[in-house]
């Protein structure tokens, strides 16, 4: 049998408990086979969502070292590199320092980044972002960081064409509150992915999906699903239709095994706690592997 | 389907690359339902085989407030506890306070301890560590898994009721391509003998990997050593054959593997992390 041979660099947070930032994104991209590296850029108790949290969090001089002790290895050869969210900007300056070393020809890494920080820095719009291959911003950070405002569908097209400008070639807008079609407990996503033809000209894959609202605050399913984007392109690399809908589906059975957990611990009439909360992830390991698709993304046409 | 409802904290280094320690821990036992809880010991580049590594360490201090914020928010409740390879007494002397602390919160909590002291008649911890296992450490565990250097018979009697020799240079009656591990379990009275094939070649990450699988099989077959020592060496069997095997190739032919190519092929091996084909039978001895 054929092995993937696919290699992840991950600098995300890491939480003894629960599931963000690389306790989110490692195991699922584990169990699809791929190798994953992971820097961890922070190491605390549990999310900050907790009543309480404790731990401790990396320099930019020490997340240095560690990439040196990859690289006097030799070892510093990675096809994708995965981060999340950063609160520092001299951390974040080393990380794009370390991409653009491991993207310098001749072969091209594509850089997924998450999302970008409600208080955004420079570093990301100017920075980041011009290196990032894939990104997932909601509709908030992706009008923050074209400037546009995203009232309609077409509105969003020219913004998630305004980020193809700004480098990525594909653009997830991961939740927006456009209004859906199935009504008003659904929201709505879209995607766009440029692609070169052969004969040298652009073509634009644009879809948008209607995903159900769920009542509840998560947190770690930016950093899955930026992970599951991660996993499903490389699958489909030239079908963002399919690779959106692999990826939103497993979102999808993650968090329904996730909120029906929740409930049952938390109780009847009861709101679930934090704790109560944390993704069902190693529960939800043969959806990860294998998604059953609950959701078409429509292919638009413009 | 009823599903596992099963703990682990685990106390171990963490490497960016390879699979050692929390790496060689985590992903076997998550494939197999385990929720695992995960406090880095240390963040290296890679394990120390390799021409070079970097990183940092944690401090007794630093673990001990990562484990606050645990207990701040209640959730300091485990079922299993899973250490590995430690320098520090101070750090270790923490790791035990912790232990004791989260007994005292679920009496029925298994601590299964990976005595790392040394192989061979050396030593590669401090020396000033072997007091610390044998006196606070050992005493506290449920599962140790020393090899023979590291065994005493007075292990039994110092606390665990589950002992494995992972690797001895007993003779093996299957010649000398093959070596002997020993497992002993007090109270079902269990004493089993297995016949290892020998590999060439240095591996590391596979103590850890063994600790973590014995913790998942022994909590399958609480009272059958036999069959917990036989899958949990058979998964070690299918692991290593499958990285020796992609060492070769990517070394290529006459030359001996590097530490990066011997890395465990971890990812690659979740069929059988999940379900081990039964490669050795395990030999139950009367006594």
């Amino acid at each position: 049998m054929h092995e993937m041979e696919c290699r992840v660099l991950s600098i995300q947070s890491h939480v003894v408990r629960g599931y963000v930032g690389n306790k989110s994104a490692s195991f699922p991209l584990q169990v699809l086979g791929f190798e994953v590296d992971s820097i961890n850029s922070v190491q605390f108790s549990n999310h900050t969502g907790y009543s309480h949290w404790k731990g401790q969090v990396l320099t930019a001089d020490e997340l240095h070292v560690l990439y040196e002790g990859i690289k006097l290895n030799n070892v510093h050869h990675y096809d994708y590199v995965l981060t999340g969210y950063t609160r520092d900007t001299s951390f974040l300056e080393m990380v794009v320092d370390i991409i653009q070393e491991l993207k310098r020809p001749p072969l091209s890494h594509p850089y997924l980044t998450p999302y970008v920080p409600q208080n955004l820095h420079p570093v990301y719009k100017n920075k980041v972002v011009p290196v990032a291959d894939i990104i997932t911003p909601n509709q908030f950070e992706a009008e923050l960081l074209t400037g546009k405002n995203i009232s309609t569908e077409k509105d969003a097209v020219e913004v998630m064409d305004l980020l193809h400008k700004m480098g990525p070639d594909t653009v997830v807008i991961t939740s927006s509150d456009l209004p859906s079609r199935l009504g008003d407990r659904f929201l709505v996503s879209l995607g766009s992915q440029r692609t070169m033809m052969p004969d040298g000209t652009k073509s634009t894959q644009r879809v948008r999906m209607e995903i159900p609202k769920v009542d509840a605050v998560f947190v770690g399913t930016g950093d899955l699903f930026a992970a599951m984007l991660l996993a499903w392109t490389h699958h489909y690399p030239n079908d963002l239709k399919t690779a959106c809908e692999k990826t939103f589906s497993v979102m999808h059975h993650v968090i329904q095994r996730t909120i029906s957990y929740a409930h049952e611990l938390a109780g009847p009439g009861r709101r679930p706690s934090p704790p109560q909360l944390e993704l069902r992830m190693v529960q939800s390991k043969a959806d990860i592997e294998d998604p059953a698709i609950v959701m078409e993304a429509t292919v638009l046409t413009l």
